[in-house]
């Protein structure tokens, strides 16, 4: 059994998961249930069933990468659970046991970890305009597309700080901090995480 | 007589502020940071401390499953560390989903200690330092919020059409993270948020009910960062548009800055695929944060505060409130020269 | 019986449950001061239309108490809420506001019960938008003006109920289920499907609780006959569009998909909770810690209230119950009282 008990020892495990009525208002205002095929009020209640063989298949499927992480899903459960929550629960044991590379929108966990994964450690931010290429972000317009082209004078309008040390809009994040990420990163098991992504996609 | 939650107030601290950045606001609103800065010290007198050593909270790349809660919640202690070493126990969280986050991990370590001595372990082995926990956590738009009179009270423009002297239709929207996760630390709490709707109020503007107001603007994370994805995305900003729309808003605020980005750019997005327009005569409806907003009234100028980097033109509604400003300058650069090849951008105003 | 024939007993409250003990304590020869905040009998049962499962007007049941009421025994001090109750010398003295009302051997409290405020669930805009009603405002309106019923001047096109609201949920702190308001829901869904024959009647339910005599039968001819539909998932969200029509969304659970609705009139089902004028006994905890209801030293054996001799507690302040058996216990608390004056 130890897809479950991976899942119940999760520290978010009693928060997210108690007993389900059953009664569907998470699944009424989810906005990824109103798009994909899917709902989050049968998750819980397959989570709650706790069959090791179904729990399996299901880390392993499209079905726990819907979940946009709105949390709308939170201050309506009349019995407190939190679908939003358990989804990060099994999203995090199905790329430690490596069924995250089962599924097509499981594998899409290698382009997030290389771009926004490897943005924090290498900005110091989740986001960076020299890493939001127009070209992939058409949807962005073309006056982000005037932005990122001219984006040191872009910015230095707004803040003659930008990109430099010291406080400021996005400021160049010092190597001290840069490093004290890494070693936090290192410390607390996400560079395992990101080991364990990259060589489960790699098979 | 049991307080409804409409009415509810949290706790705001008044002063001696640590500021800390959001990712996105500083990307696509570039001017809205520093802005909301200046109001605050200068405007209204307060001390805001920005320390250049934070970082992200890592908040995305949690919610993207990228980065797992421990590395999150030592993150976010360094970021509570660093407030410690500088004397300072209000934090300001720029970004929606820091709020959260920052709000989640404390409830967590209320209830689990052992979690946090964990983290505090983890945090002296990566950094050699230690943390406390803030007296106060808030968000921006609450700093606004309870400021709302002052600035009202110091305000060069109001919300209200120039020509008719009717009050702007506002629609605020506001972040899910802001109060989904804990209504008790949002101003109002869930349902009815007061925290935009009190600004708008105060600055003579009148707020807009429509139904999808409570719906997600549709970022998603995942479901936005991955390209194949952005369907998803693009749909839930689609559902409030089009539910809006009858309501013929003048302006939408969120204060969230994934849900200002994401409000303006869709309706770029679907005007070019589906020629779908929700505003009214043709336009699309000008997005704008908390601090534009604030930024706005107060009589900054609007290059200044950054208006210009918004995919939804904002001349028709700065002519509405008449506000003064100089179209020559809204491509240029400090010393007024234009950026780049802004004739690409060929943003049609009504 | 009694070897002092001056022995007292005191019934605050004039509900059914008050009604049938005052009543009960008369006939086996006691003396009655009866209170009631209120200035006649009946309680909630002066609000009700009709009242399941059979459709008995209220007003008739009504009438058929107050005809029982008229016994010389029973000696009525109306108008008066009695809020404390504190034992002096084996007397127990009735305090209103501080002021001493009366006092008496034995007393029953049968004070009832509160409707949930439904501005507490502020999901569904009650207080906000107008189309959005609880029960007890549609039992009125049906009662005394159904003409109010009619949405822009027309029958209504659809109703939707919901039941569950204000119990069984975490989110407000109330996690019983109070028991009657799934058949009322079905009782009102038929009333509007006969008021208005074209309109659409739709409840969304999560469990359907018909355990009574006759609720079962009542719940399939609402089906059968009247055409009721029910939709297994509570409602999550109401909101109001222009046309101040109701947009609600919830998941039909069994169809497992989620489903928007448009209605003209939204009831909510609301539950009981304990009565905000509850009575105070000395400065003893007599409330479940849970549900704040009234809380008998022993369920299974009786109504005295815990702690507390010779106070008896009949009807809803002790938790949800329906007339029928609000009545059959104000008997018993009525009996228990005698049994206590017999035997001190």
């Amino acid at each position: 059994m130890e897809i479950l008990r991976q899942i119940q020892a999760d520290p978010r495990y009693d928060e997210s998961c108690r007993s389900c009525l059953n009664c569907g208002v998470c699944t009424a205002i989810c906005p990824a249930a109103g798009y994909f095929d899917y709902d989050p009020r049968k998750i819980v209640n397959l989570v709650r069933e706790g069959d090791e063989t179904t729990l399996t298949e299901i880390i392993s499927s499209d079905l726990i990468w819907y979940c946009g992480q709105c949390m709308s899903c939170k201050p309506r459960c009349p019995r407190g659970n939190v679908p939003g929550i358990l989804i990060q629960i099994l999203r995090t044991v199905s790329i430690n046991s490596g069924l995250f590379a089962k599924s097509g929108l499981g594998l899409q966990q290698l382009v997030l970890k290389r771009g926004i994964g490897h943005n924090i450690l290498e900005t110091g931010y989740c986001i960076h305009p020299t890493r939001v290429d127009p070209a992939v972000h058409p949807e962005q317009g073309p006056v982000w597309e005037w932005m990122s082209t001219n984006a040191d004078q872009v910015y230095s309008r707004f803040d003659t700080g930008y990109d430099k040390e010291g406080p400021g809009l996005l400021r160049k994040i010092s190597p001290k901090a840069l490093g004290e990420l890494d070693r936090i990163f290192d410390v607390t098991g996400c560079k395992e995480l990101w080991r364990k992504i990259e060589d489960g996609a790699a098979k | 007589m049991k307080q409804y939650w409409k009415d509810y107030q949290k706790e705001i601290a008044d002063d001696n502020y640590f500021y800390v950045r959001s990712c996105i606001r500083q990307n696509f609103f570039p001017g809205a940071e520093n802005l909301f800065i200046d109001i605050l010290k200068n405007k209204l007198g307060k001390t805001v401390f920005e320390d250049a050593e934070h970082t992200t909270c890592t908040g995305i790349g949690y919610h993207t499953d990228v980065v797992p809660l421990e590395t999150t919640m030592t993150v976010i202690a360094r970021q509570f560390a660093l407030m410690k070493e500088k004397g300072y126990r209000n934090m300001i969280a720029s970004c929606v989903t820091s709020f959260g986050l920052y709000s989640e991990v404390l409830d967590m370590w209320k209830h689990q200690p052992e979690l946090k001595e964990k983290i505090a372990g983890y945090l002296m082995e990566a950094t050699g330092r230690t943390f406390e926990e803030p007296e106060n956590m808030v968000h921006a738009s609450d700093i606004l919020y309870k400021y709302r009179n002052e600035i009202a009270s110091i305000a060069k423009y109001k919300l209200i059409n120039k020509t008719t002297g009717e009050p702007l239709k506002v629609v605020d929207h506001i972040g899910c993270h802001y109060a989904k996760t804990f209504p008790e630390r949002g101003v109002g709490g869930s349902e009815f948020p007061q925290v935009l709707t009190g600004l708008i109020t105060a600055w003579g503007g009148q707020t807009v009910d429509y139904p999808e107001r409570r719906h997600c603007c549709g970022f998603g994370f995942r479901n936005y960062l991955v390209q194949p994805n952005r369907g998803y995305s693009i749909s839930q900003s689609k559902i409030k548009l089009e539910s809006m729309k009858p309501y013929e808003p003048d302006l939408i605020i969120a204060n969230c800055p994934g849900c200002s980005m994401f409000l303006d750019r869709w309706q770029y997005t679907l005007e070019e695929t589906e020629g779908a327009v929700y505003g009214t005569c043709g336009n699309k409806i000008p997005v704008f944060t908390h601090e534009e907003l604030a930024g706005l009234v107060l009589g900054y100028d609007p290059w200044e505060i950054g208006l210009q980097t918004h995919q939804v033109p904002v001349e028709a509604l700065l002519d509405k409130i008449g506000v003064e400003y100089n179209p020559d300058l809204k491509y240029t650069d400090r010393q007024g020269n234009l950026i780049g090849e802004p004739e690409l951008i060929n943003q049609h105003v009504c | 019986m009694l070897e002092n024939e001056n022995h007292r007993i005191a019934v605050i409250g004039a509900g059914p449950a008050g009604i049938s003990a005052a009543v009960t304590a008369a006939e086996l020869g006691i003396d009655v001061d009866w209170y009631d905040k209120a200035d006649q009998i009946g309680g909630k049962l002066n609000d009700y239309y009709q009242l399941f499962p059979d459709r008995t007007s209220a007003m008739n049941v009504l009438q058929e108490f107050d005809n029982l009421t008229g016994t010389a025994r029973i000696h009525k001090h109306f108008g008066k809420a009695i809020n404390h109750i504190e034992k002096n010398n084996g007397r127990l003295v009735l305090m209103s506001d501080h002021e001493t009302v009366g006092s008496a051997d034995s007393v029953i409290v049968a004070t009832g019960f509160d409707f949930f405020d439904a501005r507490n669930k502020e999901e569904f805009g009650y207080g906000m938008y107008n189309q959005v009603i609880t029960s007890p405002e549609l039992e009125q309106k049906l009662k005394t003006n159904p003409d109010s019923l009619k949405f822009d001047g027309e029958a209504p096109a659809n109703i939707a109920f919901v039941h569950c609201v204000g119990s069984r949920d975490q989110q407000i702190g109330i996690n019983y289920c109070s028991r009657l308001c799934c058949v009322t829901g079905i009782k009102q869904a038929i009333e509007m499907r006969e008021l208005f024959p074209s309109c659409r009647v739709v409840n969304f339910y999560i469990d359907l609780r018909a355990f009574g005599s006759g609720y079962e039968e009542l719940y399939r001819e609402a089906q059968e006959k009247h055409q009721v539909q029910f939709i297994r998932g509570r409602v999550s969200e109401a909101s109001e569009n222009q046309q101040h029509r109701i947009v609600l969304k919830a998941e039909d659970t069994l169809m497992g998909r989620p489903l928007k609705i448009t209605v003209d009139w939204v009831v909510l089902l609301i539950g009981m909770v304990p009565s905000c004028t509850q009575v105070q006994v000395a400065d003893h905890q007599c409330t479940d810690q849970e549900t704040g209801f009234l809380k008998a030293a022993n369920a299974f054996t009786g109504h005295r209230l815990d702690g507390q001799p010779g106070i008896f507690m009949a009807g809803a302040c002790g938790g949800p119950m329906s007339i029928p058996e609000a009545a059959a216990s104000g008997k018993a608390a009525a009996t228990e009282a005698l049994q206590y004056l017999i035997n001190r």
